[in-house]
């Protein structure tokens, strides 16, 4: 990877001619095409024209009109791209968008100012960043209003970093290039493909686009996954700080990342793909080929074992330090704090004392051991087991599937579920679900954050829901999964009902659901004020008796 | 024949000078603007603080020293000149804006006031921009001094006398201890 941002700036891309020639080539046949029918009359006078010279001007047609082609796609790219997405400068008044404001400034510091990169938020609920560029020079970075919301400030950073360094080495001009010369006619497709019977049928018009769409798919063995890659190397570079990406990416494959809303000849540009697919979990040759992102599991594990080496620079550092008054040979832990930064070395009694100290808590002694969650190393898990402070007879058997630890028998509704006492999550048998939604109002009723929460994430899942629906159903939804704490087996993650759109993890086998911290509650708080979607407008929520 | 192949050869080298002479210039240059730009980002640093302290201090009365010591160390930077002694008072500075982070920690009050707030963030934000700045300054001056030391490069640098530049150094005890930095950062 070359050293500045200037030496990538004069480099030349010669994909972007291959992209040229391939359109060309694509007007060469629909030319020749047309052409053909009239060849017979043409050999009449092919004394006085000559073939060589039909070719010849089959060439130059085709030739001006993919040159044409080419500068229109190309030229204006970037703002194509921000208007189709709806999406809006941000706004300075803004806290939020302010600090989105201030690290654009400092991304600027880093490329020298050579070159400006705008900044824009998509106002959407999903999770998504993507970054264009255009033959003009322009470039521009997106990130959706649901990202900028749930990341803390060094995330965020991190998200930036990433995408200036795919506008910096140049492969985003490319993909650009690529989206916007074959993929509009990917948008077109999603739109006239007749979904209504639940087949697939394209419309008639369109099946040469179609043929050319299968064909634009080879376009993605250009669009190789390994930029993805260096495009996460090349953010942890800039700002040092691998896991607040890591998680960032956790973040997102766990969430909505905008299908549907994001249409799919924008797909390559995104930081994860929004269509979840199977290809891009799936490793091997064919997937290398094929597929635009790489999974997100190795990606982690990379940013992850980059961790690594950034704590052993620390501990070297902090071991030639005098007046640390370490002793060796006890065992010295760095702890992620939450507010995403590395903090350390501590001691076991230190790390005990520490109020923020959970199982999900990203730690690492900084030699062999990877970075890895707090509930993994025996030593730490044992603190956790000294904090549960309750009834031995009170302990389930079983552990959540979050944080690892033994969740605790409480009394809800007056039915007995198992909670965990460090995540809040409740893991209740199915059976015993219609007792508790049949027995709300009976003793709490939904305070006001579990009333807007409940709104907030029904309105988001309805249009996920929808989006869904309109997507192929065939495809699995591989998102990382929980795994049940009884059989072991992957929990399925789903909504809870068709009506109620609250996401939950259930496993078929064993019978029982799992609720993350306030799931439960929202969607007892749906049921007791009978919030339900309505079915004519997606993404509305109506109450039903009002 | 043979002086008309030397005068060629003159020319080609004469030429070969010019370019080599040129890129020199060119790259140092752009070290020069990047020292600048830290220069500029430090301007900015310098002003916040008296903002910042003047906002706290009503609050964090019993916290004289550590503010005192801020004090001192920003006038210790303004007033620093190479880079050298600038990196050392800068990190000086780092090191006390961190300990007043981490103190204001403990002061509610500081913690929901929109105006300590917003300080943070600019703060945060200078001391990324700084970093980055750094960042830059020091991936150039690398490339610099590769240009200046590579055969045959090095004795036309010699020859017109360029001058290596200094780097700037990294912040020994930030990267030591990285909750100095830490309290920085996050909003």
């Amino acid at each position: 990877m070359p050293l500045t941002f200037i030496d990538i700036e004069r480099q030349k891309n010669w994909r972007i001619w291959v992209f040229f020639l391939a359109l060309m080539l694509l007007y060469v046949i629909v030319c020749l095409a047309f052409a053909v029918p009239f060849l017979p009359h043409a050999a009449i006078f092919s004394k006085t024209f000559g073939i060589g010279r039909f070719l010849a001007s089959v060439f130059l047609i085709s030739f001006m009109i993919a040159g044409i082609h080419f500068f229109f796609a190309g030229y204006n790219a970037v703002s194509s791209v921000v208007t189709s997405l709806d999406a809006q400068p941000p706004d300075p008044s803004d806290d939020v968008h302010k600090t989105l404001l201030n690290i654009m400034q400092e991304i600027h510091v880093v490329t020298g100012s050579r070159r400006k990169i705008q900044c824009v938020v998509i106002p959407t609920l999903s999770l998504n960043a993507l970054a264009a560029a255009d033959l003009k020079g322009e470039a521009v970075i997106g990130i959706t209003e649901g990202l900028l919301s749930r990341l803390k400030r060094p995330q965020l950073e991190a998200v930036i970093a990433h995408e200036t360094n795919h506008i910096r080495s140049g492969d985003c001009l490319e993909t650009t290039l690529a989206a916007s010369l074959f993929g509009s006619l990917a948008s077109l497709m999603d739109r006239y493909t007749d979904t209504a019977e639940g087949r697939h049928i394209v419309h008639p018009f369109l099946w040469p686009a179609w043929v050319l769409l299968k064909l634009s798919l080879l376009l993605n063995m250009f669009i190789s996954r390994e930029r993805e890659y260096r495009a996460d190397a090349g953010a942890v570079r800039m700002t040092r700080n691998p896991v607040a990406l890591a998680e960032t990416l956790h973040l997102l494959s766990r969430s909505w990342r905008g299908a549907g809303f994001i249409g799919s000849n924008y797909e390559m540009m995104c930081i994860v793909n929004p269509q979840a697919t199977a290809l891009d979990e799936a490793e091997g040759f064919w997937a290398d080929l094929f597929s635009t992102h790489p999974p997100i599991a190795k990606r982690i594990d990379l940013l992850l074992s980059m961790a690594h080496v950034n704590i052993s620079e620390l501990d070297t550092k902090a071991t030639s330090r005098e007046e640390n008054d370490h002793q060796p040979g006890q065992p010295a832990y760095y702890a992620m704090s939450p507010r995403q930064q590395w903090q350390g070395p501590f001691t076991l009694t230190e790390l005990e004392k520490l109020p923020w100290l959970s199982p999900l808590t990203w730690i690492t002694n900084g030699k062999q051991q990877p970075v890895d969650r707090a509930w993994k190393e025996p030593l730490i898990n044992a603190i956790f087991t000294a904090r549960l402070t309750c009834d031995q007879d009170a302990l389930s058997d079983t552990t959540c599937p979050a944080c690892n630890q033994p969740l605790v028998r409480e009394a809800y509704e007056g039915t007995q579920v198992n909670v965990c006492h460090f995540c809040a999550g409740t893991l209740v048998e199915n059976d015993k679900i219609p007792r508790i939604l049949a027995r709300t109002n009976r003793e709490r009723s939904c305070t006001e954050r579990i009333n807007a929460l409940a709104r907030a994430v029904m309105k988001r899942n309805q249009l996920k829901n929808a989006q869904q629906k309109l997507s192929d159903l065939r495809e699995q939804h591989p998102v990382p999964s929980l795994s049940c704490p009884k059989c072991k087996n992957p929990m399925f993650r789903t909504f809870f009902s068709a009506a109620y759109e609250i996401e939950i993890d259930r496993c078929s086998f064993c019978g029982i659901t799992w609720f993350d911290q306030d799931e439960l509650e929202m969607l007892q708080c749906l049921i007791e004020n009978r919030i339900v979607p309505d079915s004519t407008e997606p993404g509305h929520v109506r109450l039903a008796n009002s | 024949m043979f002086a008309w192949i030397l005068l060629a050869a003159l020319g080609l080298v004469l030429i070969w000078l010019v370019l080599v002479y040129n890129g020199l210039v060119s790259i140092r240059n752009d070290v020069q603007n990047a020292w600048k730009q830290i220069d500029v980002q430090l301007k900015r640093r310098h002003d916040l603080i008296p903002n910042l302290v003047s906002t706290v201090k009503g609050v964090m009365e019993f916290e004289q020293d550590t503010l005192e010591k801020v004090i001192s160390a920003r006038a210790m930077a303004v007033s620093a000149g190479t880079p050298a002694s600038k990196a050392e008072s800068e990190n000086m500075l780092t090191q006390a804006l961190g300990k007043l982070f981490a103190v204001m920690e403990n002061y509610p009050a500081l913690k929901s006031n929109q105006n300590v707030m917003q300080l943070q963030e600019e703060l945060t934000s200078t001391e990324n921009r700084i970093s980055f700045a750094r960042q830059l300054y020091n991936d150039l001056v690398a490339n610099y001094r590769t240009k200046l030391q590579v055969f045959p490069n090095n004795v036309v640098s010699s020859f017109f006398n360029f001058q290596t530049e200094e780097y700037f150094g990294a912040e020994e005890a930030d990267r030591a201890v990285p909750g100095v930095n830490l309290s920085m950062r996050g909003k």
